[in-house]
């Protein structure tokens, strides 16, 4: 097996930081690990050293109360971080059977421990780094890592870490939403060089 | 150099140009994992939100 060029190595750990930060409010560890992540004066160096600069000046508790209204709320949050129901207004619908059925293909599926479906923004963001570093087995290669991204990344998280930034409820979350959006943006660069 | 190590190549250019080779997240990050492929904690959302007079009640009272 090759080994994983360090871009991709860092590519699929801020995939996994992604994951991490949307899967479940930050526990106060969570913050002040990422208090630790610093960037040079590139937009995505800025984006991370500001997502440090407010992980380093929020508590846990805001956080978490920040997580309850975005994505979980009274009956339903501010936002629906589900790419089935950004695509098409729904839960449930095609692109979560698509998302399934390419993740089944690599030999992923979801854990019996969650009743959740595959295709909110933290599990695809995480099946996403393993499929780049090869946790699940062997490294994705280029090509197919861009068609896995162009159907279940491009085709709504940059809607989604826009709807991040500009959430009413959103300032721990709002900055994590700024990394994604300028990340994404230079993944976008990067696979069209292939 | 044979095409896919030229895609490599500029690949890692480009990234270094765009800052995501300079960032400071080696040891950070490697911690901060999330169980592959695991979902993520969240809730069913098929109740559908509605802003009843209830919930607007709610709202008033939670200022």
């Amino acid at each position: 097996m090759e080994p994983l060029e360090p871009e991709d190595a860092l590519r699929a750990q801020l995939y996994r930081v992604l994951a991490d930060a949307l899967s479940d409010a930050p526990t106060g560890g969570d913050l002040k690990r990422y208090t630790g992540l610093s960037g040079d004066n590139s937009p995505l160096g800025r984006a991370l050293s500001t997502f440090a600069r407010v992980a380093a000046g929020c508590d846990p508790v805001a956080v978490k109360r920040e997580y309850q209204e975005l994505f979980i709320g009274l009956g339903r949050g501010e936002l629906v971080p589900y790419a089935s129901y950004y695509l098409t207004g729904f839960l449930q619908e095609k692109p979560l059977a698509r998302l399934r059925q390419d993740l089944s293909g690599y030999g992923i599926q979801r854990s019996d421990a969650s009743s959740d479906p595959e295709d909110h923004v933290a599990a695809i963001l995480a099946a996403f780094a393993g499929l780049i570093d090869g946790a699940f087995g062997v490294p994705l290669g280029l090509e197919a890592q861009r068609d896995f991204y162009s159907r279940h990344v491009q085709s709504w998280m940059p809607v989604f870490f826009r709807d991040l930034e500009g959430a009413k409820a959103s300032v721990f979350y709002a900055s994590l939403g700024s990394v994604g959006r300028v990340f994404l943006d230079i993944e976008d660069s990067a696979f069209e060089m292939i | 150099m044979d095409d896919a190590n030229k895609v490599v190549a500029d690949r890692r250019n480009f990234f270094k140009r765009a800052g995501a080779t300079a960032v400071g997240v080696g040891a950070t990050v490697a911690t901060a994992g999330v169980a592959a492929a695991k979902p993520a904690e969240a809730r069913p959302a098929d109740a559908m939100y509605r802003e009843t007079d209830h919930v607007k009640r709610y709202y008033e009272l939670a200022r």
